[in-house]
């Protein structure tokens, strides 16, 4: 019996097999429950986790890291006593005793979701590139600004049940951080950021997503549907 | 002035469709306008055809200089449509397809996973040891 029973880590992953087995483990000990949605991967991501303590969930095609969250988050809320779910990423840029703060902090019941950012404090590690556009993201997102976000794309987040339940994402591709972020400030939810220090290991950089996805991120924003909901 | 009636109707007709498409293009209704349009630009393709002096009258009244032209900008919303159309059909069945995947996914993981035993959500319920884990 652990004090995160109540916690579930839900780890979108496409393509990670040389890292995604050492990155469960590595959570698994102090997180013991993990969803890794395997998004059509065509190594040996799949295999890698039945051999960890985590849960599997394989979709059969590849359809995106929004749509991938949005199952794992389903699971997961399917499951028994499921309180505070947390988005983590694969490639092993998050950590542990962030995730720990972040629920720490939702379990105080003073706010519904905690997002996670690398410009609170030190941001010195982020390669400036990133840095630069991220940062005008976040400035010039009206819904970040709202929420008054440091950091819009951060792919560490915990949600607390009512949160995740409510949430529906609908952008399959990268899109979704700004559709998280959007839906956090329509929904009247109690948002707030903690600083996190990400990992810019050879290997997640070389897996990153290019500054150039921008383009489709804000493409694919422009052109989504209205009145629908 | 010479240009204002052709440019209103062009600039309307792509504003007014452009938004009824975005906001509800998949309702019956819009159904229905797509086919009733599609039908209209086929009659009038052929009645351009049979008789283009026609066309050049209509267009010297809308303020085009030739028939030819008034073609060319039919097409080019006729083209601005169809892509439009496209993109919002794919996106459709993405989401569709989206659905299903997940539905498939998640239920196949409830199954997969029940099987493995020794899982935690498990051991939450009957401690049992992490080591007894089972591919």
């Amino acid at each position: 019996m652990s004090r995160y029973d109540d916690v579930w880590l839900v780890i979108p992953a496409y393509n990670e097999g040389p890292v995604i087995a050492d990155v469960v483990e590595r959570a698994r000990t102090t997180f013991p429950n993990i969803v890794v949605v395997d998004d059509g991967s065509t190594d040996d991501s799949a295999r890698t986790v039945l051999a960890t303590g985590a849960h599997l969930v394989r979709h059969p095609v590849n359809l995106g890291q929004g749509a991938a969250l949005q199952t794992g988050l389903a699971y997961a809320l399917a499951q028994p006593g499921t309180q505070y779910l947390a988005t983590f990423d694969a490639d092993g840029q998050h950590q542990t005793h962030d995730v720990e703060r972040m629920v720490a902090l939702l379990r105080e019941g003073t706010a519904d979701a905690v997002l996670g950012s690398r410009f609170i404090g030190c941001s010195d590690h982020v390669p400036w590139a990133k840095r630069v556009v991220l940062r005008t993201a976040a400035a010039v997102s009206p819904t970040a600004r709202r929420l008054k976000l440091t950091d819009a794309h951060n792919g560490l987040r915990v949600l607390n049940r009512e949160a995740a339940s409510r949430l529906r994402i609908t952008m399959n591709g990268m899109a979704h951080a700004s559709e998280i972020v959007g839906f956090l400030a329509r929904s009247g939810l109690r948002v707030t950021e903690l600083p996190v220090e990400i990992l810019y290991t050879a290997y997640s950089r070389a897996k990153g997503q290019s500054l150039m996805n921008g383009f489709n991120i804000v493409f694919d924003l422009s052109f989504r549907e209205r009145g629908r909901r | 002035m010479k240009y204002f009636w052709i440019q209103s109707v062009l600039l309307l007709g792509v504003l007014t469709l452009a938004v009824m498409f975005i906001r509800r293009w998949d309702t019956s209704n819009t159904r229905a306008w797509k086919r009733l349009t599609f039908a209209l630009f086929a009659v009038t393709n052929m009645y351009a055809v049979l008789r283009p002096a026609d066309v050049s009258w209509v267009a010297n009244r809308l303020g085009v200089g030739r028939g030819t032209d008034l073609v060319l900008y039919g097409l080019t919303l006729a083209v601005g449509f169809l892509t439009l159309n496209t993109l919002l059909r794919f996106r459709s069945f993405d989401r569709k397809l989206t659905e299903l995947a997940r539905s498939v996914a998640i239920s196949e993981g409830i199954r997969v996973n029940a099987q493995r035993g020794g899982l935690d959500s498990a051991a939450v319920r009957e401690p049992v040891g992490e080591e007894t884990e089972s591919a």
